[in-house]
Parts: structure tokens; sequence; C-alpha cells
């Protein structure tokens, strides 16, 4: 019985957590996610909502630090640790850290493009840009396409040899 | 003077698609919980209450 009302409880806190993500409150998400972490220290999925919270609240310090007294599970998420590296302007970090991954998804490879373009590695930039647009189909096409151009102007800007064809 | 005015290039756009995709799980199974998990003493309690509630 005491599981019954445990799960729940927990369930019902789930309800509040969605609803506040429904509603782009990023506090109260934050708040309930970290309720339900506190008391469940395994629970993965509000460890990750906690996690994305505090990047939404632009708390990267403070995303990174949970993630450090909890590595088991922050290996789990590459993409969120590496993005606030990025945004940390620990701009290496983040790129050692999407470099250890084997299999990086689009997900990653979307930061690392944005890293490697901050890190003025304009043609791997470019060339992971280009295998992006090959491999995805969301709503940031266009986004995407304008910090391609960036990357190609960077090129011109840079170099000596203007890359050809876009 | 003063010297005369030099175009330089300008910093281009650059958007942040990651913040985009650095978004919240699905939850959707942990919502469903409590219609799995509630066993045995949500169908008495079903049984008890449930005509009431239409």
């Amino acid at each position: 019985m005491a599981q019954q009302q445990q799960t729940a409880a927990v369930t019902a806190l789930y309800v509040d957590l969605q609803r506040a993500i429904n509603n782009g409150d990023h506090e109260k998400a934050l708040k309930v996610s970290s309720k339900l972490f506190g008391d469940n220290p395994a629970d993965d999925r509000a460890f990750h909502c906690k996690i994305v919270s505090f990047i939404q609240l632009g708390k990267f310090d403070d995303a990174l630090l949970t993630m450090k007294k909890n590595q088991e599970l922050a290996t789990a998420l590459p993409f969120e640790k590496a993005y606030c590296e990025y945004r940390l302007n620990r701009t290496a970090e983040a790129l050692r850290t999407l470099r250890n991954l084997e299999n990086p998804d689009t997900r990653c490879q979307e930061l690392l493009a944005q890293v490697l373009y901050r890190l003025e590695e304009h043609r791997e930039s470019l060339s992971v840009y280009r295998s992006l647009m090959k491999n995805t189909q969301d709503d940031y096409e266009e986004e995407r396409e304008t910090n391609m151009s960036a990357v190609q102007a960077a090129i011109q800007t840079f170099s000596e040899e203007p890359e050809e064809d876009l | 003077f003063p010297p005369d005015f030099q175009p330089i290039a300008c910093k281009p756009l650059f958007f942040d698609v990651a913040l985009s995709l650095a978004d919240y799980p699905s939850l959707e199974d942990k919502l469903d919980q409590k219609k799995q998990g509630g066993g045995i003493s949500s169908f008495v309690k079903g049984w008890l209450w449930g005509g009431g509630k239409k």
C-alpha cells in the first residue's frame, strides 16, 4: 500500500511536471523535477528534466555541478553537458565531450558544428552541417541554412581559396 | 583627420539551434503509471465509488 501511495504521489508530481513543461514554466519544472529526483536519486527521467530546466533557465553552472555530482546518470546526457560547456565558453571542453562519443546523434552533431564554428574550424563545421542537412528533417532547416551561410562566409573571409559550390 | 571610413566584414547571423534541441524528454509513460499501477485497489475503488461519478 505504501508502495502504491508513493507511486500515485510520483505520478501526481509527473503530471505537475508535464503541465509546467507545457506552460514553459521552467522554474516550476525545476522545482518539481528536483523534488522527484530528491525523493528517488535513481530516477533518470527526473534527473534529465532537472538538467533541461537548468539549461532553459540559463543556469549552466548549476546544470554542470548537478551532473558532476551524479556522474553515472550524467553519462546518458552528453549533449546537455557539452551544451553547458559551450554556453560557459568552455569550448574546448565541449569539443572534447562531443569527440568522445562513438555515435553522436544529430543533436550532438548540431552542437559540434556550432562548437567548431566558434573554434574557427570552419571547414570541418561546414562538413558537419552538410551531413546534417542531408540527414535531418525538422523545424530548424532555415536556421541551419543560415548557420551554414555564416560558416561559408567565414571561410571566404579568412581563407585564400574560396570553397566551391555551396 | 578624421580618417576615412573603411568597410569591414559584418558578423553574420548565427543561430543557437542546439538550444532549441535541448528539450525535455517525453514523460508519457510516467503519466500513465496510475492506470497501470493501480491494480486491485483502484479496481475496488472503482467498484465502490465508480458508480457515483460519471
